[in-house]
């Protein structure tokens, strides 16, 4: 069954998540990015940023609840165990370092249907807490497969 | 170190994918959908077993781009799309080249594939910060 097009636009109340030094490590292991700007206070000092800095994509972590509000969400009930991640998009507006507090919110941006699946589109926008900076934007496309 | 690069540049890196790593990579990002730890439930679904989160796989995209650049926030905009799963115990060898250098900004198409050839990741593109 196709997902109904009136969740277009469907608002979701924002996440709070507060970045820190150790989960940066953690994601930068798991994804095998050693970086020394992630991991190593030394060197990361007399780094460009003067200090560690999470990795851009840092905000799969940062902004994931806003996802789980949009993939189980119950009016939308969509189908997760045929759901794929179909593409993925990201802007990286402004350096992301721990003790940074960000709000994510998101909202549905699309829901369309192509080749007898199901595509459904999430929008992401996190911001800084303490300055409402901008710090990046999502596109998150996600195919259920019939 | 200042990034000016040419059109026609490229850029490559190799990752491997261990047995654990889709569990690894649930815990560090909170992805725990069974379809990538569970390889029962992934034969189940017609996935051929457990597959690697897409994010990991656009991770290593992203240091491709990070490692070439030489400051992960050059990168202002990464794109990608997710062709076919990449499953543990592949090779995912990323390749960048540098279409366009127009002021400030660079953009280079991106393109993953694991060792049978098969792109994972396809019709993906950044923008990178140059010249400073």
């Amino acid at each position: 069954m196709a997902v109904d097009k009136k969740f277009i636009g469907k608002k979701y109340p924002p996440v709070e998540y507060e970045v820190c030094r150790e989960k940066i490590k953690e994601y930068a292991t798991a994804v095998g990015d050693l970086n020394p700007l992630y991991m190593d206070e030394q060197k990361a000092k007399q780094g460009p940023y003067k200090g560690i800095v999470a990795p851009p994509l840092f905000v799969v972590v940062y902004a994931k609840d806003v996802l789980s509000q949009a993939l189980f969400d119950h009016e939308m009930a969509l189908n997760i165990a045929m759901l794929v991640h179909g593409e993925q998009e990201y802007e990286f507006v402004d350096v992301v370092r721990p003790g940074d507090v960000i709000l994510t919110e998101g909202y549905i941006a699309d829901i369309y249907e192509k080749s007898d699946k199901d595509f459904v589109v999430v929008g992401s926008t996190s911001k800084r807490k303490s300055d409402g900076k901008v710090l990046s934007r999502g596109k998150w496309t996600f195919v259920i497969r019939r | 170190m200042t990034l000016n690069p040419k059109t026609g540049e490229t850029f490559t890196l190799q990752k491997e994918v261990d047995k654990y790593r889709p569990i690894f990579y649930a815990g560090a990002s909170g992805d725990f959908n069974p379809i990538h730890i569970d390889a029962e439930f992934g034969k189940m679904v017609g996935l051929g077993g457990n597959i690697l989160q897409g994010l990991c796989t656009m991770a290593f995209v992203m240091q491709t781009v990070s490692d070439w650049s030489g400051d992960p926030y050059r990168v202002k905009k990464l794109k990608v799309r997710f062709a076919k799963p990449v499953l543990p115990e592949d090779t995912v060898t990323v390749t960048g080249t540098v279409t366009e250098v127009q002021g400030r900004t660079a953009r280079c198409t991106l393109v993953a594939k694991k060792q049978t050839g098969d792109e994972v990741i396809n019709n993906a593109f950044a923008e990178v910060e140059v010249g400073r």
